[in-house]
């Protein structure tokens, strides 16, 4: 199959992108799928996720096996050139951007691995630059998931912010 | 002497920390490597005086003994040339730039002393992130290279001395008990349950999703936990004293006497000594020294007190009588 973007080369990764309210599935080919943003789906990741199941090893080898049968689609940090494959089996970044590019799946391992996917401790400088409006809406997310520890993280970090403002006042 | 003295030896708390902006230490190319140690270098300034070693220019014996006295990891001496290690006139601050991470931010201190470790480690962390800007997102916290260190980047370990444990087999399970309370369990010189000298380093798994006491609290709760297992096992040990004695006992003789002893020797009957301490069967007048004398007896720090030209036999023979004078100076057999 051709890449659905550029029509030349070859498909070897396939994306889906949300448009609007659809998920539109892409297949690209190496040289498209370097230049992919994540902000251009950030769902692409969905079916893979769906595989992932049992220990952070479990995760590793859903992705290994899916490469191997050249079924997965292909992330490249612009910063670093780091691929999603290369992160996917090592647990390793290469740049801070990294993180930005590879959201979906790091989530998806720090989950397994920290079982949490949200800081809550220090910040730089001591300050902590999530807005309240932000806190509000990660805290209504975790009340529809019924995540009763990020509820309860996140209701402390609200209150906490709450307080501050305050004394600020 | 407290009995929990005799089990918890040292406490570690470092910080991972990344340069917002730049890629991490493995994707860095050597003048940008330089630039960053350089950065670091001159923000600790204030706050002591550092001494830096940079792993492109130490020798390998200068480096392994950084790394018996635990202040530099393997990976920075084999596998970082563009590394670095800033350390404080005391030892107790050591902070390894380009190893996994730019920085890593370490304090170790003897017992257990976790708040005490925080806060000296914190106090750093602020002033270097008044003068460098740290990479950092609000989900993931302090982004560091490996995403088993995100959020709070903080490993808090004890090194702990768990003879009784090991002896009775009892260890393993002691191991199972505290990873479901998500803490990982190593042999400090050796691995797992065949940790020479009956040490370990117990230290918290997850470091996302926790502020730094919650993780404090959480060592704090393992670390009792094993303690309470160690003490109940000597008790254990005690239930056939006239054996206990002679062990401890014929460790004793050994190590004073030996004319040479290896490493593994040396800690072995070391560690036979310190637990005799907890009996009262041997008293210990200065814990901390007998600490360093076990630091001491390492190969790399031998080799350096007697000379780079020492042969193995040579370096025995030294440990040997190392051994003996500073244990008939520190130590006086009771029974």
């Amino acid at each position: 199959m051709k890449c659905t973007n550029c029509g030349l080369r070859e498909a070897t990764t396939e994306v889906l992108v949300r448009r609007n309210d659809h998920v539109e599935k892409m297949f690209l080919c190496g040289e498209c799928a370097k230049n992919f943003r994540p902000d251009m789906g950030l769902d692409s990741f969905d079916m893979l996720n769906k595989l992932i199941n049992g220990s952070p090893m479990g995760l590793l080898n859903s992705f290994n096996n899916l490469f191997d049968t050249h079924t997965v689609r292909t992330l490249v940090c612009p910063d670093c050139k780091t691929t999603s494959e290369e992160f996917m089996k090592t647990g390793f970044v290469g740049c801070p951007k990294c993180y930005k590019v590879f959201e979906p799946l790091v989530v998806q391992t720090v989950k397994k691995l920290q079982q949490s996917d949200r800081h809550v401790g220090k910040t730089p400088h001591g300050i902590d630059t999530t807005t309240e409006a932000q806190l509000k809406a990660e805290l209504q997310s975790a009340i529809d998931r019924g995540d009763y520890t990020e509820i309860f993280a996140l209701s402390e970090k609200l209150k906490k912010l709450l307080n501050s403002k305050r004394e600020g006042n | 002497m407290n009995p929990s003295e005799t089990i918890i030896i040292s406490t570690r708390l470092r910080l991972a920390r990344n340069i917002a902006g730049m890629p991490f230490p493995h994707k860095l190319n050597e003048m940008s490597s330089r630039k960053i140690v350089d950065n670091v270098e001159q923000s600790l300034a204030p706050i002591d005086n550092f001494c830096r070693y940079d792993m492109k220019g130490i020798s390998q014996l200068d480096g392994t003994i950084l790394q018996e006295k635990h202040l530099i990891s393997p990976d920075l001496l084999e596998d970082c040339p563009f590394g670095a290690v800033l350390i404080s006139a005391d030892e107790n601050v050591s902070i390894m730039v380009n190893e996994e991470d730019h920085i890593r931010e370490q304090v170790i201190l003897p017992g257990l002393s976790l708040d005490q470790a925080y806060d000296r480690v914190n106090r750093i962390d602020d002033i270097l992130g008044k003068n460098l800007e740290f990479a950092f997102d609000n989900r993931f916290g302090y982004l560091t290279s490996c995403a088993t260190n995100l959020g709070t980047g903080m490993r808090a370990s004890v090194m702990m001395f768990l003879p009784a444990l090991t002896m009775q087999n009892m260890i393993d399970g002691c191991i199972n008990d505290v990873g479901r309370l998500n803490m990982t369990v190593r042999g400090v010189y050796g691995e797992g349950s065949k940790a020479e000298g009956y040490l370990y380093q117990v230290s918290n798994q997850r470091s996302l999703g926790l502020r730094e006491g919650d993780i404090i609290d959480s060592v704090k709760g393992a670390i009792n936990h094993i303690v309470d297992a160690e003490l109940r096992a000597r008790e254990l040990l005690k239930r056939d004293e006239p054996e206990l004695k002679d062990k401890i006992s014929r460790a004793w003789g050994i190590a004073t006497n030996a004319y040479k002893l290896s490493t593994e020797e040396a800690m072995q009957y070391l560690a036979l000594v310190r637990l005799g301490s907890h009996y009262r069967y041997i008293d210990i007048s200065d814990v901390t020294e007998f600490q360093k004398l076990i630091t001491d007896c390492q190969p790399a720090s031998m080799q350096k007190n007697g000379g780079s030209n020492m042969n193995v036999r040579e370096r025995d023979e030294l440990r040997a009588r190392h051994v003996a004078q500073t244990l008939t100076s520190l130590c006086k057999k009771i029974i």
